[in-house]
């Protein structure tokens, strides 16, 4: 139950539902299997990303949870191989897209260069998204009709950097403990805490 | 292999040692309760475990990890869904309780029409990994069989069962409130884990509502709200709702936790590993078990165990596969065939079905703690005056909660964003129901002697399928739970059917039924095989129905009385 409200927020928060690996394709093996290799720049260029969704405050950020090597980890492991083949084919799309509106790299943008970047991407994502669930809903209807498997096609490559940080962040040690309340032994249960606006959840 | 007399490695020497009071199969819920309620009254008992030990505390190797600490944060990996298919296709399949499963390509079984069969193989077995709900049947639920020409009747009642009902709560610690209510008797209760703000206000619109005849209250569980030290549990829970990891405090009831100590302080218990049972070995002229016979799982070794009486508590399918596999020289379909029921009335309870919805207002309200419970509104269906177009009925379990995460704008990314990802939004609600499966004479498991698992041993082909009484019974369960949510004030209900496949209730019931007579059924009402009066059946195999509540108590129950019945049948020299 937990982890599926954790999921739900995780789709609130991108507009797509969030899907590691598929739990009713088990084992399934559609779309070509490529093999994964993370250079260590691609892992700063998805720490530099992940720490401008979720930025250090006075609290630590995206980059602090290593959520690059997180992504990797989940990439590799977890996704279906169509999910990784769009992932891994997202980051070279990601240095050009970054290249042709700010002329250099992402690491070398201002904060408000990074900024500019991350909202084009957002809105090429709702974009393609908006067109994938389209399709997928065909695909998915025209599967049901015929009694045969069905894998959604992934999100935008952004989407799923996007919902992997936010998972990535909040289950690591400092989101946990520094952005949200960990309390791993509660030792007792309060059905009416008080609670006031601004005040954070509790960790997983 | 079992069975092949060339191949038998009977090792004579461990024989004359292995001569026991009792045999007791299997380590899980029921085996607990009989290896200790056996001990206790004297007897020297072995008990014998197909897989390895698992150790209270020392090897629950991921008790007290925090989520960062599990490489993919508890999910499973497409390696894992590789090796665990039928696990994959729901929750049981994740990194914390990785290991604590049964391997399936070791242990194999067929499916000729979809079963998700979610064993686990060690000492404690699923007693580590059960939900702890913890209910009594009532007495309906005892009489419905006989009244409706169902299969056929329970050979004992409600009050039959009741003091054993007392007997365990007792011991295993069941928290929970009194509700004063014949659906749903009340028991042996530890004080109750607490409602929250958004549960006690729809269990007060719904008591409104539906003037006093529905109810909504805490979800009674076996984890213990206050220390037992006289039973050896020191510690009362500490709401991690870690559980299924295994709890380093000991708050709920498993057999590591409760019965295991039990029957080890006696100095009455052996425990065995890594023995699986093959057959109970049969004495045709006495009409009697002798003991057993077991392959060793590390070795492949033959041994045998001799005893006076065998416990039978393997796990509802695994029992009745040692009973096919035994006395085949008399009845090719094993012992207790001659019914021609052994194998048959496969249940299960269906669920995955219900709605959700969100309760507005008491946002200056949140939760402190993880309660390992949640809430609970019993059957109402198909009782007093109510009457549907289906037999039976069914009850909810569910909860709420406040989530993580309020709502953004679109294109939000940034402190924004973090922040508004950490706090907290609306009060939600949600309710499943568990409905009752009827016992059906074609809903079956047999042998599947094409296939063998690791040690060469013909595995189990699952011929089950969910029939008309529980498809109507689904629709109710969905619509109820819309039309109860949204008429105790929720807001935006929606319904749900995430889609059930046989077995995912994890309750598998029947295959050696218990009944007044030998010709219909496997089991009398002491649990003894009627062909074999010194073997004792005792876990879900032997349930006549399925009532709708969750099963593992009245396992407990059950043992603990057979339990009785066997040593005064001893005393007396019937056994």
């Amino acid at each position: 139950m937990e982890r599926r409200e954790l999921l739900k927020f995780i789709t609130a928060a991108t507009g797509v539902a969030f899907v590691v690996g598929d739990s009713m394709l088990s084992g399934c093996n559609t779309g070509a299997d490529i093999s994964v290799t993370f250079s260590d720049a691609d892992l700063a260029l998805l720490d530099e990303i992940g720490e401008v969704i979720i930025p250090t405050t006075t609290t630590p950020g995206a980059k602090a949870a290593e959520v690059g090597k997180f992504m990797k980890t989940m990439v590799t492991d977890c996704y279906t191989p169509i999910q990784r083949e769009s992932f891994m084919a997202g980051i070279p799309q990601l240095k050009d897209a970054c290249s042709q509106l700010n002329k250099k790299e992402f690491a070398a943008c201002s904060a408000d260069e990074k900024k500019a970047f991350l909202l084009s991407l957002e809105k090429a994502a709702k974009e393609f998204n908006a067109k994938n669930d389209e399709s997928n809903n065909v695909a998915r209807d025209k599967a049901n009709a015929a009694g045969t498997a069905f894998e959604a096609a992934p999100p935008h490559y952004y989407t799923q950097i996007k919902q992997l940080t936010l998972y990535g962040y909040f289950t690591s040690e400092p989101g946990c403990t520094k952005q949200l309340r960990d309390k791993p032994i509660p030792g007792s249960y309060d059905g009416a805490l008080p609670y006031k606006i601004g005040d954070h959840a509790f960790s997983e | 292999m079992p069975g092949d007399s060339s191949n038998v490695n009977i090792n004579n020497k461990a024989a004359a040692q292995n001569t026991y009071d009792a045999i007791v199969i299997g380590s899980g819920i029921s085996g607990g309760w009989a290896a200790k309620e056996l001990c206790e009254k004297g007897l020297k008992v072995v008990m014998l475990e197909r897989g390895e030990h698992i150790e209270h505390i020392k090897d629950y190797k991921n008790a007290n990890k925090s989520v960062w600490e599990f490489p993919h944060r508890g999910d499973a990996t497409q390696q894992m869904k590789a090796d665990y298919p039928s696990l994959s296709r729901d929750y049981p399949l994740n990194e914390e309780t990785l290991g604590m499963w049964a391997n399936e390509k070791d242990c194999p079984y067929t499916e000729k029409k979809p079963f998700a069969w979610f064993r686990g193989y060690h000492t404690g077995g699923r007693s580590l990994l059960w939900g702890r709900q913890s209910y009594r049947w009532n007495k309906w639920d005892f009489e419905a069989n006989g009244k409706e020409g169902i299969a056929v009747d329970w050979p004992l009642r409600y009050e039959d069962l009741a003091p054993w009902y007392s007997y365990v709560e007792k011991y295993a610690g069941i928290q929970g409130s009194k509700q004063g209510l014949d659906v749903l008797p009340d028991g042996e209760f530890l004080p109750a884990m607490e409602m929250n703000v958004a549960e006690n206000y729809v269990a007060e619109n719904l008591k409104k509502h539906y003037n006093g005849s529905r109810h909504l209250f805490i979800g009674r569980s076996a984890n213990i709200t206050k220390s037992l030290p006289e039973n050896n549990r020191p510690n009362a829970c500490q709401y991690r709702d870690r559980c299924w990891r295994g709890c380093p405090f000991g708050g709920y009831f498993s057999t590591q936790s409760s019965t295991l100590p039990a029957a080890r302080k006696t100095n009455n218990l052996t425990l065995e590993n890594n023995k699986i049972v093959t057959k109970i070995l049969y004495d045709k002229d006495k009409k009697r078990a002798t003991g057993v016979e077991v392959i060793d799982a590390l070795t492949n070794q033959t041994y045998t165990y001799q005893a006076k009486i065998v416990f039978v508590c393997a796990s509802a399918f695994n029992s009745t596969w040692v009973l096919m596999n035994s006395a085949t020289d008399i009845w090719p379909d094993g012992l207790g065939s001659s019914c021609g029921e052994l194998g048959h009335n496969v249940m299960d309870h269906h669920f995955k079905i219900g709605a959700g919805g969100v309760v507005e207002g008491f946002e200056d309200k949140y939760v402190y703690g993880r309660r390992p419970t949640g809430i609970y509104i019993p059957r109402y269906r198909n009782i007093y005056d109510d009457k549907r177009d289906y037999l039976r009925g069914f009850g909810y379990q569910g909860g709420g909660n406040r989530g993580r995460g309020i709502e953004v704008a679109e294109f939000t990314f940034g402190a924004e964003l973090k922040e508004a990802q950490s706090e907290i939004g609306k009060w939600g609600f949600g309710i499943m129901g568990f409905g009752e499966v009827l016992p059906d004479h074609s809903n079956r498991i047999y042998l599947n002697k094409d296939k063998k698992d690791k040690w060469g041993l013909p595995v189990l082909e699952m011929d089950v399928e969910i029939k008309e009484n529980e498809i109507k019974m689904r629709k109710d369960m969905m619509n109820d739970a819309q039309e109860m949510l949204t008429n105790s004030g929720l807001k935006d209900v929606n319904a749900y059917d995430y889609g059930y496949i046989f077995g995912m209730g994890i309750h598998e019931m029947g295959t050696a039924r218990m009944g007044r007579d030998s010709k219909t059924s496997v089991l009398n009402s002491n649990n003894q095989v009627w062909e074999a009066t010194n073997v004792f059946v005792t876990d879900g195999a032997c349930m006549t129905s399925s009532s709708c509540v969750n099963p593992s108590l009245t396992y407990m129950a059950l043992t603990a009385r057979a339990a009785a019945f066997a040593v005064e049948e001893l005393k007396k020299g019937n056994l």
